[in-house]
Formats: structure tokens, sequence, C-alpha cells
């Protein structure tokens, strides 16, 4: 475990590189992730947010540095080490990434039945629990994804995310695609979810109500490596470098910023 | 999964799971130890289900969870105590939690909460009703295909005649791009199969009529398969595969990505633009390319002849001449026209069906292929019986 001003690091990115072609999108790229924070990423398009997750899951290989995963190194991993790493996370993709085949239940269901032996009973209990804790209607248990609207489809992605009770959640733009409305509802499921389950929630957003709503601390990727850290306050007070300044001080984000608006308790 | 000691920085060694039971004055306590996790859920659940509900002697017996050994929980754990704490309520037993901190109260609490709502039943019809319900719509759906595939003709027919009055609608490039694609390109593939077919066929000819001394007769036998079935069929299944899957793939995905609405609301139709280039091509493209299956055909069957038989060209050019006349040609070619239309026709109107999802998308694909050949065939029985009838 690795531990930092007293607060334990769950996910150590060190010196990452990563090239697409000619195009180096990172180079020395650090970043810790500390349990039970709400951390949001964000960045200028073709800045790799998203591949940024993409490596720490494992998905994408960098071509250079480390990734530690709850203390332990990712490169070193054995595979049955790295199973038991996929049990203590979930991610939820951008449009849920729900099997089609299956229906929303079977859905959620797909992780326990994958890496646990539970009676079909318990499963059914825990899946519907997890329906109804991510918002969804207990009707909706039964429906296949393509019957289910944008905003359902990311909630049923989440409970898949969350069905094994995971340590930290990766949500890729959780809040895109939704009305002001669902994103509002969405950000308050994000932190209740995150107080009830003692979640670490890391979260790649363009979304500043998002950020200045529930995020604790954004990481932002610039330059090729992860500029500045910080909460959402402090960054828009003390930009300290031009792309901070236009996406935390520009019209949009003076509106969305907490003088106008309520931040969710933590 | 929360820990009693949220921050805590030494990593605590989760003790296994476990509980007892006792009774404490009037109070029955189920005192629950260790990390109550999915991981353990399956040993909690069939220990728990073992346990017998205790049944309070008089009403002022109390229940207690207490869960103040439990180092961890999420919300299995949570649920299961939740379960064992409903059974005891409803055995008259007044159940509270004792030993728990902040964070695993609110769990709990959410759980509970959650765990009230009404579950749906799945409705599973029975399956006698399931098949005729299948059946139904499997008839209905090819009367309504049927019908769709007329209206669709039509369409296409009254656009073509259009072309005539207005020439200019008629989009040139689109048209050379698909005779392109669809014909020139299957130019290699079609002739390499047509060959082959045709020598297999020869080959297996002369070994089945050999034991009847009648092996010179596989000539002409390949030369009129060749001709007026082999050459047309293989190549419009070819093609169905090849163009008319494309058709609908190509068409299917404009439709997805909304460029279909979006060309009728800049008032351009999509009959001039997608549909009637890519069937007009296909209808010069199918003759030509039958014609040249036929040719790689009776190529193929000569290889075999000079292989198997000793045959040399002019011999087998001879014997050709004699087996086949210019109505054996005609009768294979005159189809690939019909044939194109079908493919193209099917092709089109099936891109057109495509609705939002990929899977819609997938299923047309497969369904354009399967509709065009099997329609194709039925194409090609209806013109063997006209012809046998008019004696061509």
């Amino acid at each position: 475990m690795i531990v930092e001003n007293g607060r334990e690091v769950v996910i150590r990115v060190r010196g990452l590189a990563k090239r697409f072609g000619s195009q180096q999108i990172w180079d020395g790229l650090n970043l810790d992730v500390y349990r039970g924070e709400i951390l949001a990423i964000v960045g200028g398009s073709g800045q790799g947010k998203s591949v940024l997750m993409r490596v720490i899951t494992g998905l994408i290989r960098p071509e250079a540095g480390d990734v530690s995963l709850f203390g332990h190194n990712a490169k070193t991993l054995l595979p049955q080490d790295r199973l038991d790493i996929e049990k203590r996370w979930g991610i939820l993709f951008q449009d849920g990434a729900l099997f089609s085949s299956l229906t929303v239940l079977q859905n959620i269901q797909v992780p326990m039945r994958e890496h646990l032996e539970l009676p079909q009973a318990m499963m059914d209990d825990f899946a519907f629990l997890k329906l109804t804790m991510v918002g969804l209607p207990p009707s909706a248990a039964h429906k296949f994804p393509s019957e289910l609207s944008g905003g359902m489809r990311k909630r049923a992605g989440l409970a898949r995310a969350l069905a094994l009770d995971p340590e930290i959640v990766f949500l890729d733009e959780p809040t895109a695609g939704l009305d002001p409305i669902g994103a509002s509802d969405f950000d308050h499921l994000i932190r209740k979810l995150q107080q009830t389950l003692g979640l670490t929630v890391y979260m790649v957003t363009h979304d500043l109500d998002t950020i200045f709503t529930v995020c604790d601390r954004v990481a932002v990727l610039a330059d090729k490596k992860i500029v500045r850290t910080g909460s959402p306050t402090e960054l828009q007070r003390h930009p300290n470098h031009p792309w901070i300044e236009e996406y935390f001080c520009g019209e949009r984000a003076r509106a969305a910023s907490p003088g106008q608006r309520a931040r969710i308790p933590a | 999964m929360l820990k009693r000691d949220h921050q805590v920085v030494l990593p605590t060694q989760a003790r296994a799971p476990g509980f007892r039971v006792e009774l404490r004055g009037t109070t029955f306590r189920l005192v629950a130890t260790g990390a109550w996790t999915v991981a353990e859920a399956a040993k909690l659940d069939a220990a728990l289900k073992r346990l017998r509900v205790p049944i309070p002697p008089t009403p002022d017996f109390t229940g207690e969870m207490d869960i103040a050994g439990i180092a961890e929980i999420d919300t299995a754990g949570a649920l299961l105590l939740q379960r064992t704490a409903a059974a005891w309520e409803k055995s008259g037993l007044r159940t509270r939690y004792a030993g728990a901190t902040e964070g695993f109260r609110v769990l709990i609490e959410e759980v509970q909460r959650r765990s009230r709502a009404e579950r749906p039943k799945l409705e599973k019809p029975s399956a006698l009703k399931q098949f005729t319900a299948d059946m139904t719509t499997a008839l209905t759906g090819v009367a309504s295909d049927a019908v769709q595939l007329t209206a669709f003709l039509g369409e296409v027919t009254s656009a073509f005649f259009r072309l005539f009055r207005q020439p200019w609608r008629f989009r040139t490039t689109s048209f050379v791009h698909h005779l392109d694609h669809a014909g020139f390109r299957a130019v290699p593939i079609i002739a390499l199969i047509c060959f082959l077919i045709g020598a297999v066929v020869m080959q297996q000819g002369v070994v089945q009529l050999r034991p009847f001394g009648a092996e010179p007769f596989a000539v002409n036998m390949v030369a009129i398969l060749a001709l007026r079935e082999v050459g047309i069929l293989l190549t419009a299944i070819m093609v169905a595969g090849r163009s008319g899957s494309a058709f609908t793939a190509e068409i299917g995905s404009m439709k997805m990505r909304e460029e279909i609405d979006a060309m009728r609301t800049l008032g351009i139709d999509p009959m001039d633009t997608l549909v009637l280039p890519r069937v007009l091509a296909l209808v010069v493209a199918l003759p030509l390319l039958t014609f040249l299956g036929d040719i790689m055909g009776l190529a193929g069957g000569g290889l075999m002849a000079f292989a198997v038989l000793g045959l040399d060209t002019s011999n087998y050019l001879d014997k050709l001449h004699e087996a086949i006349d210019f109505q054996d040609f005609v009768a294979g070619i005159i189809k690939a026209p019909f044939a194109a239309g079908i493919i193209g026709l099917v092709g089109c109107l099936e891109g057109m069906k495509v609705e939002g999802s990929a899977e819609s998308l997938g299923k047309h694909v497969t369904s354009a292929v399967v509709k065009a050949i099997f329609l194709v065939i039925i194409l090609d029985a209806v013109f063997a019986m006209f012809l046998s009838g008019i004696g061509v």
C-alpha cells in the first residue's frame, strides 16, 4: 500500500509515455488517485483522457512508465493477481457498453457469474439491489439495452460496474449526452453512491457542472502531462496555465461555478 | 466495500466472516464478525439459511444485529443482514442494529430502503403460445415482404421511367462507381469459381458415365449445364453475396446515421441517388459477368476434358459445336438481368429497412443475402418451366 500525506494512493501512474503514429500524446505523465475521492480528469480533445483510463485499466499498453494498482505494479502482475484486481474495480464506458443480447438484470449479473459462485436467487437479489441503487425502475430489469434510453443505459452500465462492490469505479464521460436534469441526477447519484459504498471515483469528463458540484479534485491533462491537480475552486482562483484559465475562467465555467450554485455536500 | 476504519494506514487482514446467535436477557443477538463481502456471500448465505428464526416466547423479546465485530461490509453483506433482520421481524422480534459505524449505518439503511422495491415478474409465455406467435410473425413477414418488394419495384420502375423525361437526374458517377465495384472487381472471383466448377463437373461426369461407356457425352453435359444453369446461378449467387450485402450495408449505415433523412429534407430523392444507380449497374454488370462465367465454365471443362479424356482444344471445340447452339446460351443469359434486378432491389430495400442500431444492420444484411439467393433460385425455376414450355 502506498501512502502519501496520510492518504492511501489506490492508483499511481509514473512517467507514462504513449504515442499514436507520429503523435506523442504524453511524455512523463504522473498521477495519483487517493482512496475515497472523486477525481475528474479534464483536458482538451486529443489529449488522451480516455486513453489514460484505458492504460490504467490495462486495455492499452503504454510505451514507457509504470502503473501501480492498489500498490501492485501492473507490469509484473501475474494473470491470477490481475484477475483479483479486476474484481476490485468497475468501469462505466461512454454508452454503457451493455451486452446487447442480455437483459439489464443479466448484464448486471455477468461479473458475478464470471468471478463468483453464487446461487441464482442470490444473484437476482444482488442485481435487483444494484438496479434500484442506481435509480432504475424495477420494470427495467427484464428489458434489453436497445429498449432503454441513453440515460437509462448509463445507469444500467453503472449498475454492472458496481456489481461486485468495487473499491474504485472509472466513469468515461458519465454525463455526456444526458439532458441537464438527467446529468444533474447522475451527479447526485455518483456522490450518493460514493458516500454509501465508500467508492473512489475516477471520471473523465467535460462537464463543468459535474466538476463543480461533485468533484473533490481535478487533474488537468495538457502539454503531454498532468499539468496541475487541485480542487475545482482552487484551479479557478489560480489557474497558472493558459488552458486552465480558458477552461475554468471562461463564461461557461463562471456560470457553473459554486458562486452561482450549491455544491452537493460531501 | 466499507472498512471499519476508513482511513486506516496499515492493511487490516479481515478475518473470515462468521456469526453466532445468542440470547442475552430478552434479546436474541446475532453477533456477526469478519468480512461480510460479496466474495464470502455464498458461504454466508448457506449458513444463514440453516439458521432457525428464533420464536419469541413473549412479545417483549427483541432482536439485535450486533455488527461491532464486522471489519468490512458491502452491499451483499448488508443485504444478507437485512434479510435475516426482516425474517426476525416477521416472527415478531423487533430488531435493531448495534455497533455500526456511520458509514455502515448509511449503507445498511440504503439497502433496507432499496430491498423493499417491488419486483416485476418475468412473464414467460407458454411454449405453444410462443410457437404460434413465432409462426404468425414468420408468415405475415413473408406476406409483408412480398408487398414491400412489389411496392419497391414499382417505385424503382417509376423512377427509371422518369429518367427518360429528366435524363439529368441520372447519376453517372455513382453508376460507374457501382459498375466498377459490383462488376469489374467481381471478375477474378467469378472467373475462378466458374472455372473450378466447370472442371469439377467434367471430371465427375466422366467418372459417372464411364461404366456406361458414355464418357464423351460428359462434354455435352458440361456445356449445356454451364450455359443454361451453372453460369448464371453461380454468378448470381456470388453477386448476391458480394454486392447485394454491400448495398444493404451501405444504404443501411446511411440510414442509421440519418443521412437518408438528411437527403430527403434537402430535396434529394434517395431513389435517384442511391437505389437506381445500384440496380442499373447490377443489371448491366450481371449479364457481362454471366457471360464470363459461361466461358470460364467451358474453359474449366475443357481443361478437365484434356486431362481425363485426352481431348485437345480443337476436338473439344468441335464437340461443343455439336452439343450446344445459340439457344442454350440465350436461355442462360436471359435470366441475368432479372436476377440482377432481384438482387439489387432486395439489397436496397433491406438497406432502407435498417433501423437505428448496428444489430438491425447485421440482421438486414443477412436477410438481404438469404432473400436474394432464395428469389434468384425461384426465378431460375420459373424460367426453366417457361423455357421448356415454349420449347427452348
